[in-house]
C-alpha cells in the first residue's frame, strides 16, 4: 500500500538575482522513502532542501511538508525537519556535549528528556569520546557526525541530508549509511549528493536534478525499463547512427557519453530496444550496411548510465 | 521561554568566549579612568557630565565592535542555516542577541560605578543629573546595539558590517548640524534625528519623555528591520 505523501513541491521556482536556480521543480516524496537527490554541482539540490526545511522562501510555487506550506508556517516544518546543512556548519567555541543541550533546547526538546536524547545521539554516532572537545578542535568526519546527531535529537519525521558523508572515512561512511538505512520506514529520509555511487546504495527512489530542473523523479525505475545494447562498430559516425535509428524496434540511438566524436576510429553507440529480440536485427542492419561490428554487449543500465543518459539528453536538447 | 534563555546563553557565551569582549571593556576603563581622573583634577567639581559625554563618544565606537560579529558572522559561517531551520523564530534569535549584546553595554556601565562612588565617597554629588545621565546612557545603548544588529544583518562581512554602524552612528551623532540649514518643517525632523540632541538633556540632569521616546522607537525600529532583514535572509 503506497504511503501518504508528506512531501509535495509544486512547480517550485528559485531565482538568486537574474539567475533561475529551480526551473518548475514538482515531485512528491511518500512517508518511509530515502529519497536520493543527485545531481552536479550547482543543480539545485541544496537550494531544494534549503526551501524544503523553510530557510529560503521560493520565487514561485509552492511546497506542503507533512501538511504544511514551507513558507507560511516555517515553525511548524522545522519541527517537522531534522536537517544536516552542507559542510557541517557548528559553532565551534562550544563543546560538543553544550551544543547537542543547547540545538536539543531550541529543538524543544522537554527539559527532561535532553540527556536522554544527547545520550541516544552520541551512541548511535559514536561521539562519547569528543563529547567535552570543543568542535572548533574536531576532525572533519567528527563535525560531520555531531552535525547529523543534531538533526536526529527531537526524532523528526523527515530527516533532509546535504552531502551527509562528506570528509567522512570508509568506515564513516559505512556506519552513516547504516544508520540511514535503518532509519527506513521509521523515518523519511532525503539526501543530496553529488556521489553516484552512495545514492545508489543508500536511497529507494532517486531524483535527478540538472540546471535547475528535475530530469526524472525515478532514476532507478527508467534504468529497468528499456533493454540496452552497447555497440562498438568502425564506420562514419554520422551514418552508424542514422542506420541505427532508421532500424525497427531501436527506440532510440546515441554516441556513448564517453566516446570521442571528433576521432576517426571506431565509436562507442547505445542503443535502447523495444524488446530483447531487436538485437539480432541491430546485428543484422550493422552487416547489411557495412559497417564492422567489433563488439557488441547488453547493457544493464546502472544510476550511472541513467544519470548520464538524461543529463546528455537534457544538454542536447538545450542546445537544440 | 526556555528557547530564548537557550538561545541567550549561547550569545552571552560566544560574546564572553571572544577577546572582543575583554578588549572592549579594557580599552574603556583605560580612556574613562584617564578623562575621570582628568576631569576631576581641573574640574575640582563632583560632577560626571563630561563623563557622560566621553562614554556617549566611546559607545558610538564600542557598540559597533561588540554588535559586528552577531549576524554577520553566523551568516558567513552558515550557523544562521542551523538556526533558523530549528523551531525558533527571527524574532527570539535577534532579541537573544539584542539581550547578550546589551549584557556587556552594562556591564560597562556598571564598571563605570566606580566614578560616581569615588564622588560620594570624597565629595557630595549631586545624584539627580547622575541617576538621569545613566538612564540616557541606557537608552543610548539599546539604540545603538539596535541599529549595530541591523548592519550586522545585513552583510555577512563583520569589519564592514562595524563600518557601516560607525558611520550610521556618526551621521546621527551630527545630523543636528544638517539639520539647522534646512527650510521649516524639514529642519525640526532632521534636527530631531540627532543622537545628541536627545542625550544631551539625561548627561545634564533633565529627563523628557520626548527623549526616552526617540530611543525607544530607535531602538524597536532598529530591531523590526533586523527580524526583517533575518526573515528575508
Amino acid at each position: 500500500m503506497k504511503q501518504p505523501d508528506i512531501v509535495i513541491a509544486d512547480h517550485l521556482v528559485k531565482r538568486y538575482g537574474s539567475r533561475l536556480a529551480l526551473r518548475g521543480v514538482s515531485f512528491s516524496i511518500a512517508e518511509g522513502e530515502i529519497i536520493g537527490l543527485l545531481g552536479p554541482n550547482g543543480s539545485g539540490k541544496s537550494t531544494i532542501l534549503r526551501i524544503l526545511t523553510g530557510y529560503l522562501p521560493p520565487s514561485g510555487g509552492a511546497i506542503r511538508v507533512g501538511g504544511h506550506d514551507a513558507w507560511e508556517h516555517p515553525l511548524e516544518i522545522r519541527r517537522y525537519v531534522g536537517y544536516v546543512p552542507e559542510d557541517a556548519p557548528l559553532y565551534d567555541v562550544m563543546r560538543v556535549g553544550e551544543f547537542l543541550r543547547f540545538m536539543a533546547e531550541i529543538k524543544g526538546v522537554p527539559a527532561d528528556g535532553i540527556s536522554a536524547a544527547v545520550a541516544s545521539v552520541c551512541s548511535k554516532l559514536d561521539l562519547w569520546g569528543v563529547v567535552k572537545v570543543t568542535i572548533g578542535k574536531l576532525s572533519r568526519g567528527y563535525r560531520q557526525r555531531v552535525a547529523l546527531a543534531q538533526a536526529l535529537l527531537n526524532n523528526p519525521p523527515l530527516l533532509v541530508l546535504d552531502e551527509p558523508t562528506n570528509a567522512l572515512d570508509a568506515y564513516q561512511v559505512i556506519g552513516v549509511r547504516e544508520l540511514i538505512r535503518g532509519l527506513a520506514g521509521k523515518q523519511t529520509v532525503i539526501v543530496a549528493s553529488h556521489v553516484l555511487t552512495e545514492i545508489e546504495r543508500l536511497a529507494t527512489r532517486v531524483m535527478i536534478l540538472r540546471d535547475g530542473e528535475l530530469l526524472t523523479a525515478d532514476a532507478m525505475a527508467e534504468r529497468s525499463e528499456v533493454p540496452r545494447l552497447r555497440l562498438r562498430i568502425a564506420g562514419p559516425l554520422d551514418a552508424v547512427l542514422a542506420m541505427l535509428r532508421e532500424t525497427d524496434g531501436v527506440i532510440r540511438a546515441n554516441a556513448a557519453a564517453e566516446t570521442d566524436q571528433n576521432a576517426t576510429g571506431p565509436h562507442d553507440f547505445v542503443a535502447e530496444l523495444r524488446h530483447p529480440g531487436v538485437t539480432e536485427d541491430v546485428v543484422r542492419a550493422v552487416v547489411s550496411h557495412g559497417f564492422g561490428l567489433l563488439g557488441l554487449a547488453e547493457e544493464k543500465a546502472d544510476l550511472e548510465r541513467v544519470f548520464l543518459d538524461l543529463t546528455q539528453r537534457a544538454t542536447q536538447a538545450a542546445a537544440a | 521561554m526556555k528557547t530564548f534563555i537557550a538561545l541567550l546563553k549561547k550569545e552571552e557565551m560566544t560574546l564572553f568566549t571572544s577577546p572582543i569582549a575583554y578588549v572592549v571593556m579594557a580599552v574603556f576603563l583605560i580612556v574613562m579612568g584617564y578623562t575621570f581622573t582628568l576631569t576631576l583634577f581641573i574640574s575640582h567639581s563632583p560632577t560626571l557630565v563630561h563623563i557622560f559625554f566621553q562614554i556617549y563618544v566611546l559607545f558610538l565606537l564600542i557598540v559597533p565592535i561588540i554588535t559586528m560579529r552577531t549576524i554577520a558572522e553566523e551568516r558567513r559561517l552558515r550557523t544562521l542555516e542551523l538556526l533558523l531551520t530549528a523551531p525558533v523564530t527571527e524574532a527570539k534569535v535577534v532579541f537573544a542577541k539584542f539581550v547578550a549584546s546589551m549584557g556587556l553595554v552594562v556591564t560597562l556601565l556598571l564598571i563605570s560605578g566606580a566614578y560616581p562612588l569615588t564622588l560620594a565617597f570624597f565629595g557630595a554629588p549631586d545624584w539627580g543629573p547622575i541617576y538621569s545621565g545613566y538612564v540616557g546612557l541606557l537608552l543610548l545603548g539599546c539604540t545603538l546595539v539596535a541599529i549595530g544588529l541591523l548592519t550586522s544583518s545585513l552583510v555577512s562581512n563583520q569589519v564592514i558590517a562595524a563600518l557601516l554602524s560607525m558611520s550610521l552612528f556618526l551621521l546621527l551623532w551630527i545630523i543636528d548640524h544638517f539639520g539647522w540649514l534646512l527650510p521649516d518643517p524639514f529642519d525640526a525632523f532632521v534636527v530631531n534625528l540627532s543622537l545628541l540632541v536627545h542625550f544631551t538633556p539625561f548627561a545634564t540632569g533633565s529627563v523628557f519623555l520626548s527623549d526616552a521616546g526617540y530611543f525607544i522607537s530607535m531602538t524597536l525600529l532598529g530591531l523590526f528591520f533586523c527580524v526583517r532583514a533575518l526573515a528575508r535572509r
